[in-house]
């Protein structure tokens, strides 16, 4: 089959799904239905990944649709995160189900808006259209903004609301780039009919006009930054995260953050092919990236709930993604890498901490200890999960940190450094202590035990904690060459641009 | 100087005028309403004439959603809730309305440092699109009603949109139904993001919703 | 010839302006189905009022007896300034509409002392909330003048009014219109119109300008209301002026066709009394800023 073909049905699919739910008359069914619909729209987009590696890039729709090593890279990533969370929300509802307080009402919209979330989020990764992208993203914040407000509480209607209202005004400053960008364009030999075709862009991008490029990219950071949890925009997270089921917060820490970011990367490797003073896209990812690691490390400190020391966990790593973008070709290296370990790490981490909070009855880690007695595999899990987010070696998240510290000291920005390892000093010394009084210590006394976690539950973790054990040891050439090319793509090094003479 | 566009723009300034200074929510979403219709007449007034079918389809559906159809559904959901009025804001009326020519000077002057290749000839289309977006984020950012923000992200992509159509107005139609398509499902969600606040809170007041601190 | 085309100004002016009053009232008489008192029943009143006595309480001062005066004087002084349809005012110099403003501010000053004067307690009232009103009134009438002295790059009324011309209505109409009705709303206000002040109203919390008054009666009164009369006469000659500019060159139809529209503004407000309530009063100050912010939007719109 063609490539064209098989892009629309990774993207119809999810969709056609999303409708599918609808019928379905049993929450149980529904929550089997997603995890086996999701595995399998997973395994047919590495299959695409996997195509896209092979043929360097695909194009279809006369240039609508269009996948390269960056898109793939993050299509992988995706898959392995959703996939991961729709095995696990296939048993952390149960007991909710036995209580019916998850109702087959409530069942039906989270599986449909399940698959929708996976469907607009897939259409951000293939689109080349710059345009269709800003609509995928927003679809996003719209379509996951009632995932996070399943039970309707009070606290997580809050939450939405917030989420929604900050993350539109964003996204709504990210299409102010959007425009600004097109604009520069339009000078182009008195017309361009490109539109804003990212791969169009891309071979003209010598002949831009500097400075609209250089706003445009300034409210395209802000705008997808704010969707991504860079500081100072990042107040949605902790409450949207925290609110939220864990499944969807695993996919939101997990992936939609990353997608964020991925937009922004787009628009990167635009503006390192612009004439003119390009510092300001490493500037800018610098400094937002060194404000979130700051305001995590000074909430981290004083939190007391598990699902919130999470969310500003999210924000930390983002911030070290972010200044590893502006640290050159290793820099980006190194955060792309950091991508892959934080969305499976904090996905553990998220899925522990959920079943943890059903076992105690709450998330407040000042009534949790003595987890790892209770139940050896959730707290064991935290345990790790805890670990590894705070840079522990072995695990990949040391490697791909450390990594970042050698591209600094390689691009001698000495500040960030030292604003990125006081940071991880703070945030290692509090999140180690929480990990620890919460893991160890007598359990309370509860009412009733925590079942014995199924196969797929222990499976997830023990694969987790190993594929981040093995991945901090050991990077498969393979990884590394896709790595390697998504590099590229980013710092602009593998495109011939043709100047245009004014 | 095209008059025409100049007068739509002076309107677009009164609508958002009206919008800071008032307090009663069904005039406010009928202003919006205004606007959008306002909105709509702006790709009639691009200079080619080309695209001439394109063009007055994109019209029509732009009055269409932003006159019609956004406002419809605030008004709803205005009814259901049963509230007429805003509660005082952060940033009082009258003070509203002082700094709203101030912002509006500051955009003009912003708007003459932006050197954009302009495609609608009326010096005040990227001034007021500035300002109109401005006024969106004000609205945002000082009112305490859930509805006022929705109004003001609105507002605020109505400004968006006429800076669009200023610059770059050569998207294909696809794009610009996805992205009226996008707003209005924004907006339906909002609508009834709104309808939970109220039922769960009893209350739309976005002020009182601090319990997640920290 | 021209001396006395331009004494025909202000005389006129100075004649005419009770008749104003009259029919805004026959206006308000008409929407609420009644006859209403004759046109010139304004006349008739201030011709009552000159003949009747006065009685000065004793503790007020020489202030109370002279404000009226003072009034009357800078309103007939400021008569002298505008100009009527396309005939040059009496007098006219660089900046006069400055001084126009600041005859009226002049006129206002010396009511408010006379209120202040008595020492009741409802007329502090008064004085306050019109001092108020007219603390924010007063930057909408400038900047609507300074818009227009903008446009048209004099800075006399008279030559201001005699290059607006139709043409260039089409040049900067929408200037035209926003200052029309900041005007408009600085005319409702500073004559105590709804939905500002209602002139009809005696209920003590609720005057404003009536209640600054109180207690003036026989010529001082007549004094007053003839000010009051002729104030809203040339504040409405300059919205006129600036709105419906027709210079078709012959003084003739150009007097007249100021003369119609003066007695549609007249309508035109007794239309909007009859149609409106009063406003809050917390919501005046809103209406006057909103005045504001039209002027400057008038004045900042177009560029030259």
């Amino acid at each position: 089959m063609s490539f064209g073909t098989l892009l629309w049905i990774v993207l119809l699919l999810p969709l056609a799904s999303s409708g599918i739910c609808q019928l379905i008359r049993s929450p149980k069914k529904i929550l089997s239905f997603v995890c086996i619909g999701v595995v399998c729209i997973g395994i047919l987009e590495v299959v695409t990944a996997g195509l896209v590696f092979s043929r360097n890039t695909i194009s279809s729709c006369g240039e609508w649709f269009y996948m390269d090593a960056l898109s793939a890279y993050h299509l992988i990533v995706m898959a392995l995160v959703f996939c991961m969370s729709s095995v696990y929300g296939k048993h952390y509802f149960d007991k909710e189900i036995r209580d019916g307080i998850f109702t087959i009402k409530i069942a039906k919209r989270y599986g449909s808006l399940w698959f929708a979330s996976l469907a607009t989020m897939t259409l951000v990764l293939v689109s080349n259209n710059l345009g269709i992208m800003w609509v995928g993203m927003e679809t996003t914040t719209l379509v996951t903004a009632f995932l996070i407000c399943i039970r309707k509480d009070k606290a997580s209607i809050e939450g939405m609301w917030k989420y929604l209202i900050v993350c539109s005004v964003g996204i709504a400053f990210a299409f102010m780039g959007t425009l600004f960008v097109a604009a520069s364009a339009y000078k182009l030999q008195g017309g361009f009919s490109g539109g804003i075709f990212w791969t169009q862009l891309r071979t003209v991008a010598g002949s831009l006009d500097p400075e609209l490029m250089k706003i445009g990219f300034l409210f395209v950071f802000v705008g997808y930054g704010t969707k991504a949890g860079l500081s100072p925009m990042h107040t949605w997270l902790p409450d949207a995260h925290s609110q939220a089921p864990s499944p969807v917060s695993a996919i939101f820490s997990g992936f939609m953050l990353n997608a964020a970011l991925y937009c922004i990367m787009r628009y990167t490797s635009l503006i390192r092919l612009v004439p003119g003073d390009i510092n300001l896209s490493r500037d800018l990812f610098l400094v937002f990236g060194a404000l979130s690691i700051v305001v995590a490390a000074a909430f981290i400190l004083s939190q007391h709930d598990l699902k919130r020391l999470l969310a500003y966990h999210s924000v930390e790593h983002l911030g070290i993604i972010a200044i590893g973008m502006g640290m050159g070709p290793l820099g980006v290296f190194a955060a792309l890498f950091h991508t892959l370990n934080h969305s499976i790490c904090k996905s553990l981490g998220f899925f522990c901490a959920g079943r943890l909070g059903q076992i105690y009855g709450s998330h407040d880690m000042r009534g949790m200890t003595g987890a790892l007695r209770l139940s050896p595999l959730w707290g064991g899990g935290l345990l790790g999960s805890l670990l590894a987010l705070i840079g522990i070696a072995p695990f990949a998240l040391f490697m791909s940190e450390l990594l970042i510290v050698k591209a600094a000291i390689a691009t001698n920005l000495i500040w960030v450094l030292v604003v990125f390892l006081a940071g991880s000093c703070i945030i290692f010394a509090a999140a180690s202590k929480h990990a620890l009084s919460v893991v160890y210590g007598t359990p309370p006394v509860l009412d009733s035990k925590p079942h014995r976690p199924s196969i797929t539950d222990t499976s997830i973790v023990v694969l987790s904690l190993g594929v981040l054990l093995v991945l901090g040891l050991w990077m498969p050439n393979s990884l590394h060459e896709i790595l390697s090319r998504a590099v590229n793509i980013t710092e602009g090094m593998d495109v011939v641009t043709t100047v245009c003479v004014k | 100087m095209n008059t025409t566009a100049d007068i739509v723009m002076i309107f677009l300034v009164l609508t958002n005028l009206m919008l800071l200074g008032s307090s009663r929510l069904g005039a406010c979403i009928r202003t919006v309403a205004v606007q959008g219709i306002l909105l709509g007449l702006l790709p009639l007034l691009v200079k080619n004439g080309s695209f001439l079918v394109h063009l007055i389809f994109l019209s029509a559906a732009i009055i269409c959603l932003k006159g019609i159809v956004f406002p419809g559904l605030l008004m709803r959901t205005l009814r259901d809730m049963d509230a007429q009025h805003d509660v005082e804001p952060f940033v009082g009326y009258g003070m509203s309305l002082i700094l709203a020519p101030l912002a509006l000077v500051a955009c003009m002057w912003f708007g003459s440092q932006l050197m954009l290749p302009v495609e609608i000839a009326s010096s005040l289309v990227v001034p007021v699109a500035f300002f109109t977006i401005t006024s969106g984020l004000f609205l945002i950012v000082s009112r305490k009603k859930a509805l006022t923000q929705v109004l003001g992200y609105l507002v605020m992509e109505n400004g968006i949109y006429v800076f669009g159509a200023s610059i770059a107005a050569r998207q294909p139609l696809l794009v610009e139904l996805g992205i009226l398509l996008d707003v209005f499902v924004a907006v339906f969600v909002m609508g009834i993001a709104i309808f939970h606040i109220n039922r769960e809170f009893e209350h739309t007041d976005v002020d009182r919703l601090n319990k997640l601190k920290g | 010839m021209t001396i006395v085309l331009r004494l025909i100004n202000p005389i006129f002016g100075l004649v005419a302006a009770p008749l104003l009053l009259g029919i805004i009232n026959k206006t308000k008489a008409g929407f609420a189905g009644r006859t209403g008192q004759p046109l010139l029943q304004p006349y008739y009143d201030i011709w009552k009022l000159l003949h009747k006595g006065a009685v000065y309480s004793r503790s007020t001062s020489w202030v109370f007896v002279a404000g009226p005066l003072i009034g009357l004087g800078a309103t007939v002084t400021a008569a002298a300034l505008i100009p009527f349809g396309a005939l040059p005012a009496l007098v006219m110099f660089q900046g006069d509409f400055i001084l126009l403003v600041y005859l009226f501010g002049l006129s206002r000053f010396f009511t408010v002392l006379c209120a202040l004067d008595t020492g009741s307690s409802f007329e502090g009232m008064g004085a306050s909330r019109e001092v108020t009103f007219s603390a924010l009134s007063e930057p909408a009438m400038l900047i609507g003048l300074a818009a227009v002295a903008r446009h048209t790059s004099y800075i006399s009324l008279s030559q201001m009014f005699l290059s607006t011309t139709s043409d260039s209505w089409l040049e900067w109409g929408p200037v035209s219109v926003l200052v029309g009705f900041a005007l408009l709303i600085v005319l409702l206000a500073e004559n105590c119109r709804i939905p500002v002040d209602d002139p009809n109203t005696h209920l003590e919390l609720t005057m404003i300008h009536e209640v600054m008054v109180l207690d003036h009666g026989g010529p001082d009164f007549g004094f007053i209301l003839y000010t009051a009369a002729l104030k809203m006469w040339l504040l409405g000659q300059i919205l006129v002026g600036i709105a419906v500019p027709v210079r078709s060159g012959n003084p003739w139809i150009d007097t007249s066709a100021s003369l119609i529209c003066m007695v549609l503004l007249a309508i035109v407000v007794g239309a909007i009394e009859s149609s409106m309530a009063r406003l809050k009063l917390l919501h005046v100050p809103q209406l006057l800023v909103g005045a504001t912010t039209l002027s400057i939007l008038a004045l900042v719109l177009l560029p030259r």
